[in-house]
């Protein structure tokens, strides 16, 4: 957050290295010392500094667990294009069907993976796509390290504001933000009315990764999240002898088609 | 920024009516008598109220300047509010600001380019039509449609439509356009319309510049009670947007759509119109607390005074739409208008029943010109116990969410988690318990708190026209008893199905309902059973000492 906020949670400022579990101080800690090219503000493990929820015991999420590595994951996009949809699915395993629940505001809730090992607590903020809290979401882009854009298969006007909502994105993420696009609502293949080659080419255009996704049935959910956890996990940790981590090949290897013909 | 707010000056209100009155803290006295002064009823808090002081029903339906207060009631009445001290009020109110975010800027933006002419391609480009709920696809041609009790309408003076409550706003916006033509055809003539009634239905009209409300009503209610609702409306759009934003909105533009940035909330207002339809607050203008034991009360307000933080005003614990505690800033009061467009809020999105969320909320009544930032979770997810924590600073949802955690902890080491989940499973108590055979139900509420108490509405009342039928009969003595010509103090009511009688005081109203086999003098002596009951009672159905960080 901004300087402000740097200088008033001095608990949370200092905290980073204490933040770390033994764990993880002895494997990662001279990684994230030394090799931290990016900038100022690098997405390295550095939750207390804007995360002063887990302040008190901070190796300790909300539910108990204990976590190496914490991330912001924000989850962006036009309303209806199913955000909290897929949070749920990939926090809960469930899907909620039935009426269209508009999120209020922005919602925040934890989940911890388990990454070659590493345990990676993911601090997932879902947003609401309406307008009128488009600056709510403004002033929690600059902490995320990862960005979710979703787009709704179904509907071409949440495609078309994709690039609108890039600009959105430069405009106020991070500069090395990760970001992934996702073209959510592959089950309902009736009333698609954007092509996965049209996504494709979009995200090739921004060398954004890309993949398609569907909450109701769980299609590629786990795998979207599983690859930006591993993705900030080799960042924050760069490990000497391990190779460099690639996320577009990662997600070119695991991803599956939505048709039982591609994959 | 948010230093400012806490300028000690800042904080003050600079309207004397805001702050509760001085002077109530007298002896409590035993029995309950109709010379009972303020302050001294069954209920009444000990150390002032948490709630501005709202001394009767016309208070809320006053505008909301304090100046109106002094004028004659025929003329406050459903008259917009004097442009200049809307002006007075708006500054007053960004003086004592609380941090507006930076949203009227965006849409200032916005304008300016759709001026320009290119509007498109902003992620904001309106859609909610992709997201249909079942009102959306009603015709409005159908017979169905026009069946409805009671429809409500906001258009903006552009005549364009924001809200329906039935049907698609675009299917209406012809009708929309003869109702704005309708008022501005008395306009042209200096003169304002407020209702018509016609063929049993009541139209009725209430001006709230930019906005315009209508609702076309067959229920009993009187026109007064209706234009209480419509304003009910305008704040809950109010608590979405700022009264600055939207203003400054139709001022850049006064053909803009507001649908585009009420997108979503139709749901909550939907939700308004139900409550307001079965939930007797809100033609109380107070607030029903959980009943429950005073000990574990303090215990649960102590915790939630403790975890404080400098950015918080209020906290807030409520379960189902009882408030179970309130803790606020010193010297700020919450008014009863705002705490029920946030139980609506919290009770009709299920969108908070996991994770922590956190939304801008303006709550209007407080300051209509800046938003606070509400942090939003339920304690537990089997149990119906919601979290609020009002702050002013919108970069503090960690401190905010720790504050929680902080709160969870004491209610743990305090253990008083038993006793609450134990409340939490009686959330109403029943009529039996007062030990008044023809007695059916009643509505008390206690004028200097703002809180009210009300069983459980029980057999005959079981399905839910009956209920609807029963708070109808309420209302309808609320009426009289507030008429504004001519108020009355008490009423019986003898009706084929059961007897009402309604006792209003300066300290309180008491509305009962009992058999239709029961006398008047049955009924007086129950009343006066009844009010030595509450006061018995009066610490577990009431929140006598309000606290604040």
């Amino acid at each position: 957050m901004s300087r402000k906020k740097a200088a008033r949670s001095k608990g949370g400022g200092a905290a980073p290295s204490a933040a770390l579990p033994p764990a993880a101080q002895g494997s990662g800690r001279a990684g994230t010392g030394a090799g931290a090219p990016r900038g100022s503000a690098p997405a390295a493990p550095e939750l207390p500094r804007s995360g002063g929820a887990a302040a008190g015991r901070p190796s300790l999420s909300s539910s108990g667990e204990f976590y190496d590595l914490a991330f912001k994951v924000m989850l962006v996009g036009d309303s209806g294009v199913g955000k909290t949809c897929l949070l749920v699915r990939f926090k809960d395993g469930a899907f909620l069907a039935g009426s269209f629940i508009s999120t209020v505001g922005i919602d925040f809730r934890n989940k911890v993976l388990t990454v070659d090992g590493v345990k990676v607590k993911l601090q997932i903020w879902d947003t609401a796509g309406q307008e009128r809290f488009r600056s709510v979401t403004h002033a929690y882009y600059r902490d995320a390290h990862a960005l979710l854009l979703l787009y709704d298969v179904t509907n071409k006007a949440s495609f078309d504001n994709i690039q609108a909502w890039l600009t959105e994105i430069h405009e106020y993420a991070q500069q090395d933000v990760v970001l992934m696009l996702l073209g959510n609502k592959v089950d309902s293949a009736q009333d698609r009315v954007v092509k996965r080659e049209d996504g494709e080419k979009l995200a090739k255009e921004y060398g954004v990764p890309f993949m398609e996704t569907s909450a109701k049935s769980g299609l590629n959910v786990e795998l979207a999240f599983t690859a930006i956890a591993k993705e900030l996990k080799h960042r924050s940790m760069k490990l000497p002898n391990e190779p460099k981590f690639k996320l577009h090949d990662y997600v070119k290897k695991e991803v599956r088609g939505s048709g039982c013909c591609r994959s | 920024m948010a230093a400012d707010v806490h300028r000690k000056k800042g904080w003050e209100v600079p309207n004397g009516s805001l702050a509760p009155g001085d002077g109530q803290h007298v002896e409590r006295s035993e029995s309950p008598t109709p010379g009972l002064a303020q302050g001294t009823e069954p209920g009444a808090g000990q150390e002032g109220a948490m709630f501005v002081h709202t001394r009767s029903y016309e208070d809320l339906t006053s505008p909301e300047d304090g100046a109106a207060a002094v004028r004659s009631p025929e003329e406050r009445q459903g008259e917009p509010a004097e442009p200049t001290s809307m002006e007075q009020i708006s500054k007053d109110f960004s003086e004592l600001s609380t941090q507006l975010t930076g949203m009227a800027l965006d849409v200032e933006e916005e304008i300016r380019q759709s001026k320009e002419g290119k509007l498109e391609p902003s992620p904001q480009t309106t859609r909610r039509d992709s997201v249909l709920s079942g009102k959306e696809e009603e015709d409005v041609t159908m017979d169905a449609w026009r069946m409805h009790r009671k429809h409500v309408f906001v258009l903006s003076e552009a005549g364009k439509p924001v809200y329906s409550r039935y049907g698609s706003e675009e299917a209406l916006s012809s009708t929309m356009g003869v109702m704005m033509a309708l008022v501005s055809f008395l306009e042209a003539e200096k003169n304002a319309i407020r209702s018509i009634h016609a063929d049993g239905y009541k139209v009725v009209f209430v001006r709230r510049s930019p906005l315009v409300l209508v609702a076309v009503a067959r229920t009993r209610q009187s026109e007064q009670e209706i234009a209480h609702e419509l304003l009910y409306i305008y704040y809950q759009i109010l608590s979405l947007l700022t009264w600055t934003q939207l203003n400054h909105i139709f001022q850049q533009k006064q053909n803009y759509d507001l649908r585009r940035l009420l997108a979503g909330s139709e749901r909550i207002t939907d939700n308004l119109l139900d409550l307001m339809a079965h939930d007797p607050s809100f033609l109380m203008g107070a607030v029903r607390c959980l009943p429950l034991a005073a000990s574990v009360r303090d215990a649960v307000s102590t915790s939630l005074q403790q975890a404080k933080a400098k950015s918080l005003v209020f906290s807030i614990l409520l379960s189902g739409n009882q408030l179970v505690s309130l803790v606020r800033k010193k010297d700020q009061f919450l008014h009863p208008i705002d705490l029920h467009l946030l139980f609506n809020l919290i009770s009709s999105s299920s969108s908070f029943r996991e994770g922590e969320a956190w939304t801008p909320i303006c709550l209007p009544k407080f300051n209509s010109s800046g938003f606070f930032h509400a942090h939003i979770s339920y304690l537990e997810q089997e149990m119906d116990l919601c979290l609020l924590l009002v702050s002013t600073d919108r970069e503090d949802f960690f401190t905010v969410s720790d504050c929680k955690r902080r709160f969870q902890e004491r209610l743990r080491r305090r253990g008083v988690h038993h006793a609450l989940q134990e409340a939490l499973r009686t959330p109403f108590y029943s009529v039996a318990q007062v030990g008044i055979p023809d007695l059916r139900h009643f509505i008390y509420k206690s004028k200097s708190s703002g809180l009210f108490t009300s069983p459980e509405i029980e057999a005959p009342y079981v399905h839910e026209e009956e209920k609807e039928r029963l708070l109808g009969l309420y209302q309808y003595l609320h009426s009289r008893a507030h008429n504004s010509s001519r108020p009355l103090k008490n009423i019986y009511f003898t009706g084929p199905r059961e007897n009402l009688l309604a006792w209003v005081t300066s300290a309180f109203e008491l509305y009962i309902c009992y058999s239709p086999l029961g006398t008047k003098a049955g009924a007086i002596s129950a009343v006066n059973k009844l009010m030595k009951w509450i006061r018995k009672e009066e610490d577990r159905l009431f929140i006598l000492t309000p606290q604040t960080y």
